[in-house]
């Protein structure tokens, strides 16, 4: 089975939140490297060839990314979106309750190839723990002379400042997150302007995901070439997928991308004994249901998008023949009604009709032409939204109308 | 006044220091507002008025953009909430695998439900959105402090270490007593102004006229401005139309109807 | 760039906004958050259009035109798009048309109707949110109404720069609400009445007043003060309702009012105003009519006029330049040289050879400021140097000393605006000399009477020999003629106006209300309001202003013009054409150029002693006459 720990190597085995213990497996050995002897271009080469694409939702290719950036002498930021709150995803919080050390090395790296003298790393407010394990590393990190002024003697000045969410799932969106991050409401920003042109503080900004910025420890440290090699053409690498749900032993697992969803069902320990499966929702809260006759699909960003569903943030959902799926799409749907900045219409008014009326489902209360309604509505508002939340209501909606009518139908009153 | 009252500009005093400390991090004072607010809920248990004023102030933007802030964020309380919060996740992964009799049993163990605290200002009840803790389903936090493997049985042990003081996390900072619900009531939320300037009484219409445009021509305008996809009305038409119309009524009603309009 | 909008082509500038681009060729794109002056926010998302080569509608609002760049504002996709998006804002919105104020003019009705599917699948009841909550002494908000594009919350950040109104809450639980406690109050709050797209802010002072079907609208001038903001005043069946911006004026207000110029209309209707000619007899007025009332003041005119210099008159800067005109004119036929229209603190109004315009302003890099703040005195013109902060990050200095100011100022300034009160002769003088040196120096002098810049071109000020108004109170004239001035409350204390008046045997005061000058008149004469009647104004900045009646002034009432057309009938003196005076204002519209700040033909200062404190809302007695607004005046003028 192709397991594999790169991220997520020695967890569980060591306490790799103590620096000592970190930097004896060859901790900040890469950050040191690069400020002795790497250009800020070629850590960007790094990120480019390597093929790491963001592993947050939007598999955007992190090399590209930056290279948006504007080469006009304003001041850079670095964002660390560590506001994980896609449902089902549960890596981030892993990642900087275990490895901050690791975290923060991917984030001075990264903020040292765009050319950043302050990075920001934006801390889901529920992670009360996580917040604190990292603002206890970063202050290791500082102590040991891996932050702040003129770094390890290389002229380099980076500063890093935690911050702290306060309860908005939005903020996962990277412009909300740069509003809440200037203490404005976590509302998505019109685009354009893109955060690389005008970002936190109307400057050149990148954010980018927590396992994104990590994996450049390991990029820099065994070469492109070896994570290029992982993967598939087109997705790179490895990733950190969330197995939860109807399955005997949830977690993270850490694969190569490419691996049939079947495999990950397997290192999840399968199904409870006696259950049949149902469906998977592979990508987080907002990606489309699979079902058992898809499961050989290869994990990865093509072949799930062709499949009309995503891999997202790496959320593998696993439903089996005991899911009331009409409970459950009243429940995404509800989720996004709540956690709706309410800036745009679609979203705002269409999520929360879509959830009244599923709630009139779950009492037993449909009326006939509310399954017509739900097609229309949820397919009408997708693509007309401000920011992409809007658009993930219909996804699973519409997957599980679809496949299980009866559930809806039996409680058409 | 309130002890709490009385007591804010020493505690304002107190955490002056540290206000500016998360000031100088950023290079804008108004990304400090989260933490600050953040700091005065840790001690003050909620976010007070008198902390929203505090932070306007040292932050340079407007008390209402405070609140408006403030009010996006779920973590924030704009009123007194329990000692403990208990915010048990009713994501998907944890609905699917019990978090619902979890909830039951919360809500008799407590009696309360969803957004409400109980009536000793203990506990503070609340059913929160995915807390990315979904391979230890149910999960649940107790003032931020994870709860994993959450089975109703247990539900009556913690509450119950909760009311003798043995519960393991410690305590939330209660400054005032909590209502039933931190949740604000919409009405008591918006503004009261000073007196009403009110609408004078309507007095019987004259039929003087003024010497302005035709009655109608606002909307008419308005039609007309929006170009041919609009009805595909031309000015000229439409208030020929209009002419038609308003002679036809009062042909029709008389001018009496139009005196008692 | 040329790019086609439902196949007709046009070319427009780089950087327009579709939105924009497509008003030109009169293809109308429905808006609800997009506003000209407030941007595009991207909220309402009703602007839908599909353009050729994406695959996703796009909003035209924040969409830049390329070229060759082909939209499609109505396709089957943008319409289906389009009409779900007013679905969705129909799904809680109440059906209270009926009784809604903004029936018949609301974008909601009427887009509903051009582009709404025309039925709903909304079975459940609609959101219940607060309705008719009393945010502030003007403005009414319904919740349920709100469609939350936020161009009032916009508006407040953007073009007011004090966020009073902000969005609380999350979501479809989005509300509109100002802090806790605090009352939605600034001097612009009307506007926001005007930008809502539906009827959720409305005005206290036209609640239910009536239908905008009902309402006869002119266009004219506000002369609430020497801005001269273009509005719409809207009157049903004699009465007038409200007034309204004209959004195409951008030289004056930029297509904004303040809430005096907006509000203060109630007067026109108070029973309190003068309607007939009252003349003092054994020390109580009597009625009398207008030709016993001509005959009593050219009589005293004549028995004075043997010595003119014992026949003085202080008016202009709240009548029309016409009047201000024929009364000059009139006055200085019966050989009087004392002739002005300070009657307060003011003592010039006329910025000189390097004045500015008011649009020019937007693009000073520095502004200076001497004496009274603008807002108080030209509240819409503020907000064009609001504008100025924070668009080119202009500075705004407060300039009381000439050094100080030009320390502050550094160097490298090539463009500043100076803006003064008009009141201290000397700092004006000495401002106005050592800021020469700035390269690009406009003058403002913003006024505390509407048209005193045009009083004082039409030749309202004392001539060589003649008198100002302090002299003509210091020595007690035989007849003194007062137009529209209240020296009494407003003159400094050194003026001693109340004394003056009282030792005066022969006062005349033409009025709307019983002021305080008007109490000590031998003859009062009931004058017109500016709705009342046509004519030009001059703005401080110089601009010609038309003013077209929209009331009809009440039975009983003269308009200054006329009764200086009657008194010169009583008289015999023979007046000029009217095209002879419209051709001697349009020539005098500004004075010559020559004259500089604090100009020694204006005579010295009297500062400001005892006068009252300048705010919006104090000055001008129509205020106090107006009971819909009275909570608005400031609380130290409400007479006990």
């Amino acid at each position: 089975m192709p397991v594999t720990k790169v991220l997520t190597e020695g967890i569980g085995e060591v306490d790799l939140r103590s620096i000592e213990v970190y930097r004896k497996r060859g901790g900040y050995e890469q950050w040191k490297r690069a400020l002795s002897s790497l250009k800020p271009e070629e850590v960007m080469e790094y990120a480019d060839k390597s093929g790491l694409r963001g592993r947050g939702g939007a598999g955007f290719p992190t090399g590209k990314k930056w290279s948006f950036l504007p080469k006009n002498g304003k001041p850079r930021y670095l964002v660390c979106n560590s506001d994980e709150a896609e449902p089902g995803t549960f890596k981030d919080r892993m990642l900087i309750e275990n490895v901050p050390h690791l975290v923060l090395e991917g984030m001075l790296l990264g903020a040292y190839g765009i050319g950043s003298h302050h990075a920001f790393i934006y801390i889901r407010g529920e992670f009360k723990d996580g917040y604190q394990v990292f603002a206890r590393a970063l202050d290791e990190a500082r102590a040991a002379g891996f932050v702040g002024k003129n770094i390890l003697s290389s002229g380099y000045d980076l500063e890093v400042t935690v911050h702290r969410g306060a309860g908005a799932y939005i903020c996962g969106e990277e412009t909300a997150l740069l509003n809440s991050l200037e203490g404005k409401r976590g509302e998505p920003r019109l685009k354009p302007p893109f955060p690389a042109v005008e970002g936190l503080y109307g400057m050149p900004t990148v954010v980018n995901n927590v396992e994104t910025l990590a994996y450049l420890v390991p990029v820099l440290a065994r070469g492109w070439e070896w994570f290029a090699g992982a993967g598939t053409e087109r997705s790179k690498g490895f990733k950190i997928v969330s197995v939860s749900g109807h399955v005997q032993r949830p977690g993270n697992y850490e694969v190569p991308l490419g691996t049939p969803v079947r495999e990950l069902l397997d290192l999840a320990g399968g199904l409870r004994p006696g259950r049949t499966l149902k469906a998977i929702q592979p990508g987080g809260g907002s990606s489309a249901c699979i079902f058992e006759e898809q499961l050989d699909l290869p994990y990865d960003y093509e072949s799930l998008a062709k499949a009309g569903t995503m891999l997202g943030s790496g959320a593998v959902v696993v439903f089996d023949d005991t899911t009331d799926f009409v409970k459950a799409a009243y429940n995404l749907v509800r989720f996004f009604s709540h956690e709706s900045c309410g800036q745009c219409t679609p979203c705002r008014e269409g999520g929360h009709w879509l959830e009244r009326v599923l709630e009139r489902f779950v009492d037993g209360r449909g009326l006939r032409g509310d399954l017509d309604m739900m097609h229309r509505v949820s397919a009408t508002i997708t693509g007309i939204n401000l920011c992409p939340l809007g658009d993930s209501i219909e996804p699973f909606l519409k997957s599980v109308l679809n496949r299980f009518p009866e559930q809806f139908e039996a409680r058409i009153a | 006044m309130n002890e709490r009252q009385e007591q804010f500009p020493a505690l304002l005093e107190r955490l002056r220091p540290e206000c500016e400390k998360i000031i100088a991090q950023y290079e804008n004072p108004r990304s400090a507002l989260l933490p600050i607010m953040q700091l005065f809920q840790e001690h003050e248990g909620f976010v007070s008025s008198e902390a929203m004023r505090a932070a306007s102030e040292m932050l340079g933007v407007t008390p209402a953009v405070v609140e408006s802030t403030v009010s996006f964020y779920t973590l924030l309380y704009r009123r007194p909430v329990g000692k403990y919060t208990v915010q048990v996740c009713r994501g998907l992964a944890c609905t699917i695998n019990g978090a619902e009799d979890v909830m039951r049993a919360f809500h008799e163990k407590l009696g309360v439900g969803h957004l409400e605290t109980t009536p000793d200002g203990l506990v503070s009840y609340e059913e929160v959105e995915c807390l990315a803790a979904c391979d230890r389903a149910t999960c649940a936090q107790v003032n931020l402090e994870f709860v994993y493997d959450l089975e109703p049985k247990r539900v009556d042990g913690m509450v119950t270490a909760m009311r003798t003081g043995a519960y393991a996390v410690a305590p939330r900072a209660q400054t005032e007593a909590p209502g039933r619900t931190w949740s604000l009531p919409r009405l008591g939320e918006v503004a009261r102004g000073g007196r009403s300037a009110g609408a004078i009484g309507t007095e019987s219409p004259d039929n003087a006229g003024g010497v302005g445009d035709e009655p109608g021509i606002i909307m008419l305008d308005r039609i007309v401005e929006r170009g041919p996809s609009f009805y595909g009305a031309t000015r000229e038409r439409a208030v020929q139309e209009a002419r038609d119309v308003v002679a036809v009524i009062e042909e029709e009603e008389g001018e009496g109807a139009r005196a008692g309009h | 760039m040329k790019l086609t909008v439902d196949g007709v082509e046009l070319e427009v500038p780089k950087g327009t906004l579709l939105v924009e681009a497509a008003r030109k060729v009169k293809q109308e794109i429905p808006i609800y958050c997009y506003h000209t002056k407030l941007g595009p926010a991207g909220l309402c998302r009703v602007c839908l259009v599909e353009i050729e080569g994406m695959p996703k509608l796009q909003i035209a609002c924040n969409t830049q035109v390329t070229d060759g760049m082909v939209v499609r504002t109505r396709s089957e996709k943008a319409d289906a798009g389009r009409a779900m998006v007013i679905e969705l804002l129909l799904a809680n919105h109440p059906l209270d048309c009926p009784i809604c104020d903004k029936g018949g003019e609301c974008d909601l009705q009427d887009y509903a109707m051009a582009y709404g599917r025309g039925m709903s699948d909304v079975v459940d009841p609609k959101e219940r949110k607060p309705k008719a909550v009393d945010l502030g002494p003007t403005i009414v908000l319904d919740e349920e109404r709100c469609v939350v594009c936020q161009r009032c919350v916009r508006f407040d950040d953007i073009i007011v720069r004090d966020a009073q109104l902000v969005v609380k809450d999350r979501g479809h639980r989005d509300i509109i609400a100002t802090a806790t406690g605090a009352p939605y109050r600034h001097y612009f709050t009307g506007n926001v009445t005007e930008l809502c797209p539906v009827g959720a802010l409305t005005s206290k002072t036209y609640r239910f007043k009536s239908r905008p079907w009902d309402l006869r609208r002119t266009q004219t001038s506000c002369t609430q003060c020497s801005v001269g903001c273009r509005q719409f005043v809207d009157v049903r069946y004699g009465k007038i309702m409200r007034t309204m911006t004209v959004a195409e004026d951008e030289a004056i207000s930029d297509g904004w009012l303040c809430d005096r110029g907006r509000y203060n209309i109630g007067f026109y209707e108070s029973p309190e105003r003068l309607t007939q000619p009252l003349y003092k007899s054994d020390g109580r007025f009597i009625q009398i009519g207008w030709d016993d009332a001509f005959d009593l003041w050219a009589t005293a005119l004549r028995k004075a006029a043997a010595r003119p210099a014992s026949i003085g008159a202080i008016g202009g800067g709240r009548l029309t330049n016409e009047e201000a005109y024929v009364l000059q004119h009139l006055f200085r036929s019966l050989g009087t040289k004392n002739l002005d229209w300070r009657a307060g603190r003011q003592r010039q109004a006329t910025p000189g050879a390097r004045a500015g315009s008011i649009a020019e302003i937007e693009t000073m890099q520095a502004i200076l400021i001497a004496g009274e703040e603008p807002a108080e005195l030209a509240p819409v013109f503020d907000l064009r140097i609001r504008k100025a902060v924070l668009r080119n990050g202009a500075r705004v200095i407060h300039a009381s000393d000439a050094a100080r100011t030009l320390a502050e100022l550094g160097s490298g300034v090539e463009r500043a605006a100076l803006i003064w009160d008009g009141v201290d002769l000397d700092l004006g003088r000495v401002l106005h000399e050592r800021l020469a040196v700035i390269p690009n120096l406009r003058t403002y002098i913003v006024s505390e009477q509407p048209n005193a810049r045009g009083a004082e071109a039409m030749g309202m000020l004392p001539e060589a020999g003649g008198r100002d108004t302090a002299a003509m109170l210091d020595d007690a004239l035989a007849v003194i003629s007062l137009f529209g001035v209240n020296p009494v409350r407003n003159a400094p204390a050194s003026f001693g106006a109340r004394e003056a008046l009282e030792r005066t045997p022969f006062v005349v005061v033409s009025e709307l209300f019983m002021t305080q000058t008007a109490e000590l008149a031998t003859l009062i004469l009931p004058a017109t309001g500016a709705f009342e009647k046509s004519g030009t104004t001059t703005s401080f900045a110089g601009d010609l202003l038309s003013l077209t009646p929209s009331l009809q002034a009440p039975e009983g009432t003269l308009a200054d013009l006329e009764m200086l057309v009657g008194l010169a009938r009583a008289l015999r003196i023979e007046l000029p054409s009217r095209e002879e005076v419209e051709a001697a204002v349009a020539q005098r519209a500004t004075l010559p150029a020559e004259f500089g700040f604090g100009d020694v033909r204006y005579g010295k200062s009297y500062g400001d002693e005892g006068a009252p404190p300048r705010r919006l809302f104090s000055g001008g007695g129509t205020c106090l006459h107006d009971e819909r607004i009275a909570v608005l005046v400031d609380s130290a003028e409400v007479p006990a």
